[in-house]
């Protein structure tokens, strides 16, 4: 019985990748690295050895940082037959670069996965991600270089290193991020306001339905040595999603020249003198937030450092219409807090938002300085690819006709499938309606990551 | 419309429809719903032949269903004369179509096949297809007039810029329709209808007596079968779930279509005809502008009966994704769902009819998926304009010719 939920919420942080608990925000480089496996039998041994030193969500970490993540053909290369077999969601099995699930996330024509860097059909195959995080430069290619030294003699070939960039607050387009992050219930001492139930993002835990969500279960018959937990749903079965978690990764290129071009070219007065003023505000209508990170909900006019990590609003609370943050925005289309219907503005509404967030811990690469590409490995978690990251993309990043508009994508992120894409910019009397904008966020490489509990890591590798 | 399929016709008949899926509903060679005048949504799918609870073997068959302007037999007539020769493509698969049709035969054949809806919900009743095409025409007029900056001059009050925008609207020729408001919807129906909103209330008063008794020992009959229900689980087969995926999500609009056997028993049977009534009668009177129960984003649907009530067939035409439909169904209307879909074979377990059910997320959604049948032909008439926007430019073109207050006219601004 799903129905059978659990009442108190403690979390098993010791049997979590720390991925779950924390960004690692303390150590600024990070390295993501690509495995396929080439001998199965070596690979697993190889990946028991990584899975004691994994980093937990039990404890900070030191001065670096490891997790790992399998695709589900990683799954079936190292223990045949479970990823088939255990009720894995079907986003995670079919994978994401279906010919339908290139069409529900936008990735056609130019961002079709036949494109892509890595991830796309004909492709090597990813089987396993490393993220590997540290507090220098130094000690990040140290680490990096014992963990490619024993994968390439222990089963495994590195097919890609997706480099990252020194974290810093601001992104690639100058704008403050990663601010609104959804607060797992039972992580913090202490229960805090717009808390989201940890099973939405950890499996095996209570979502915001009450629920346990669908999770890859096995016979028990399966794990005779008990290496798995079981069930906490009643069924008997072994429970080898527990604590684990999907992780969706996606390479993102940022073509950071041509928003700035779009803001200025769009706001040059009638002798087409640029007025750097008007563009600000333009790229901060397009965000939702100032480069501070104040949101326009509270600081409409210019952007105030003061409220840069300012989380506390309500869309339709202060601007039902619009007129200081465009309906649609970035922040407000991937975070609509209480705007969505039947009821804005009520507990309801936050309610249903609450079923749609997504953890989120990507990281920049290049700058946008250097004239080479720069973009985001766009990095999130969450427990239902299909309520949550898939809902997110495709009904309201890149719904044409999200919250009433026509023709409208995410300003920022979305993909433009037609010359007529708009953004309109409420206002008194008459809207601002901007046409033709370009797209600034182009998809290079992506799949679909399980990222598993400890223990459910050790099952998958200890030999059968 | 339900029509049994020949002998050994049903490949042939489910390769003719993935061609004209092929070549897209609207345009198709054989039936260009596009050129049909009057059709909202139409769709065409298969059931293939199966069996009841009690062995008997229900015979594969061909739906038609379309959601058009009154009045029906102007589509009858359409479908049997000028379009005859693609209706022969169909239907002429199908048990005892006439060898020689003609517009007449045709026509006959057809209204043999009719099946009537237990109920059916209309977003809004009395919109024609022309009208929502016009008012998306007068929308993008509008909007195009507004793009150069400027034209309305930042300084005007938002009455002043209604104004502006009513002299530029009605001053062209191809949009002085707007300065009528719509059509309203035949007196004679208008009439029928007064007549159906005071009618049904009347038969339960009258019958209060005997009803509220009724319902009670209902009640306790389908709790005590509730607690023998077996609830089907597991998600869909990837085949199943793929073969749908084929037709899904190609424009702002989808398909649903899905069958299910009723459970056993006359509490079951005559639950679902009683609730299906009340509902009917909710979408007519109460849910007939613009929302079911607060979800806007439903176009039309229909609940129909077959088989003797041994099936059901549910068909809806509705904005976005299935996930976010199914959670509107899970959000706002799981009572709803419940009363009339706990009737049906599989369902998740309820209590009390309207409880439990739909709230078991996973459940609901493997249930749903596992019972949906694929729908090789739809057409929408609109497929970029969800129902919430069809609704705002209904708005936009009801005010526009009126002069309008300070605050209204704000507010009529706000929809541009």
């Amino acid at each position: 019985m799903d129905g059978a939920a659990v009442s108190k919420v403690r979390l098993e942080t010791e049997d979590m990748q720390g991925l779950l608990a924390r960004g690692f925000g303390s150590l600024r480089f990070a390295n993501f690295l690509l495995l396929g496996v080439t001998d199965a039998a070596g690979a697993a041994g190889t990946l028991a050895g990584w899975a004691d030193q994994l980093t937990t969500a039990r404890n900070k970490p030191g001065d670096i940082a490891v997790n790992l993540a399998l695709t589900a053909t990683g799954i079936e290369a190292l223990a045949p037959g479970v990823a088939t077999s255990s009720a894995f969601s079907e986003q995670f099995t079919t994978g994401m670069t279906t010919g339908y699930r290139s069409r529900l996330l936008g990735d056609t024509g130019e961002d079709d996965p036949r494109g892509w860097a890595w991830g796309g059909p004909g492709a090597d195959v990813v089987h396993v991600l490393l993220l590997v995080y540290a507090d220098s430069a130094d000690r990040l290619s140290t680490r990096c270089a014992e963990l490619v030294g024993e994968a390439e003699s222990g089963g495994l070939r590195v097919l890609h290193r997706l480099d990252t960039s020194e974290l810093t607050p601001q992104e690639n387009f100058g704008f403050h991020d990663g601010i609104s992050q959804p607060r797992l219930e039972g992580l913090g001492a202490r229960r805090a306001a717009g808390e989201v139930k940890a099973g939405e993002f950890v499996l095996g835990y209570p979502n915001e339905y009450g629920l346990l969500t669908e999770r890859p279960l096995l016979p028990a018959a399966a794990d005779p040595r008990g290496l798995l937990p079981r069930d906490v749903g009643g069924s008997g079965s072994a429970d080898l999603g527990r604590n684990g978690s999907y992780l969706v990764l996606r390479t993102l290129r940022q073509d950071v020249d041509a928003f700035h071009a779009f803001t200025d070219t769009a706001t040059r007065d009638a002798a087409g003198r640029p007025d750097p003023a008007q563009a600000g505000l333009l790229a901060a209508k397009i965000v939702g937030r100032w480069p501070s990170g104040a949101p326009l909900v509270l600081a409409p006019g210019q952007d105030d450092p003061s409220l840069a990590d300012s989380n506390d609003f309500g869309y339709h609370e202060f601007d039902a219409r619009g007129l200081a943050c465009p309906l649609g925005s970035h922040v407000r289309r991937t975070n609509p807090r209480d705007s969505l219907e039947p009821h804005p503005g009520t507990e309801a509404s936050l309610e249903i938002n609450r079923r749609h967030r997504l953890l989120r811990r990507g990281r920049s690469y290049g700058s946008p300085t250097s004239g080479q590409e720069c973009g985001v490995h766009f990095i999130c978690l969450n427990a239902n690819l299909a309520r949550q990251y898939e809902f997110v993309q495709h009904t309201w990043v890149n719904n044409p006709v999200f919250n009433g508009l026509e023709d409208e994508t995410d300003p920022l992120v979305g993909r433009r499938s037609s010359k007529r894409s708009y953004f309109t910019t409420p206002a008194r009397p008459v809207r601002r309606r901007y046409t033709e904008l370009p797209q600034f966020v182009h998809v290079r490489g992506g799949a679909y990551f399980f990222l598993p509990g400890i223990r459910a890591l050790r099952f998958l590798t200890s030999p059968t | 419309m339900r029509a049994p399929i020949k002998d050994a016709r049903y490949d042939d008949l489910a390769r003719a429809l993935e061609r004209m899926r092929e070549e897209g509903a609207a345009r198709n060679s054989v039936l260009p719903f596009a050129d049909l005048p009057g059709v909202h949504f139409a769709r065409l799918f298969l059931v293939p032949e199966s069996k009841d609870l009690g062995d008997v073997v229900l015979p594969a068959c061909l739906f038609y269903m379309a959601d058009v302007d009154a009045p029906l037999h102007r589509h009858l007539r359409d479908l049997a004369g000028p379009f005859g020769s693609g209706a022969d493509a169909v239907f002429g698969h199908c048990d005892d179509y006439p060898p020689e049709p003609s517009p007449g035969t045709r026509l006959v054949w057809l209204l043999e096949r009719m099946v009537a809806p237990a109920a059916t919900y209309t977003h809004r009743i009395g919109r024609t297809v022309e009208q929502v095409h016009d008012e998306h025409h007068l929308r993008e007029a509008i909007e195009s007039y507004l793009d150069p900056p400027g034209t309305i001059p930042a300084q005007l009050t938002a009455a002043e810029a209604h104004g502006r925008v009513r002299s530029f609207a009605l001053g062209r020729d191809d949009l002085k329709w707007a300065r009528l408001g719509p059509r309203r919807v035949g007196l004679g129906y208008r009439i029928r209808d007064a007549v159906h909103l005071v009618a049904l209330p009347l038969a339960v008063l009258l019958l209060l007596p005997v009803l509220v008794p009724a319902v009670v020992v209902m009640l306790l009959l389908i709790r005590r079968l509730e607690r023998k229900d077996v609830a089907e689980s597991g998600p869909a087969p990837p085949e199943h779930a793929h073969a749908l995926e084929l037709t899904e999500d190609h424009v702002a609009q989808n398909p649903f279509t899905a069958i299910g056997l009723v459970k056993p028993g006359r509490v079951r049977h005559l639950t679902m005809r009683g609730v299906l009534l009340g509902l009917d009668y909710a979408n007519r009177h109460v849910y007939n502008r613009d929302n079911l129960a607060g979800v806007r984003t439903i176009h039309f649907a229909r609940w129909v009966p077959v088989d003797d009530g041994r099936r059901l067939i549910f068909a809806s035409s509705y904005d976005g994704t299935l996930e976010s439909y199914m959670d509107d169904f899970i959000d706002r209307l799981s009572w709803g769902l419940n009363a009339v879909f706990s009737n049906g074979m599989g369902y998740p377990s309820t209590r009390w009819l309207i409880l439990g059910g739909a709230k078991d997320e996973t459940a609901f959604k493997n249930y749903l998926r596992n019972h949906q049948i694929v729908t090789p032909v739809w057409y929408s008439a609109y497929d970029t304009i969800p129902a919430r926007n069809v609704d705002a430019n209904s708005q936009l073109r009801e005010e526009l010719p009126s002069t309008l207050d300070e605050r209204a006219a704000d507010e009529w601004m706000a929809l541009l």
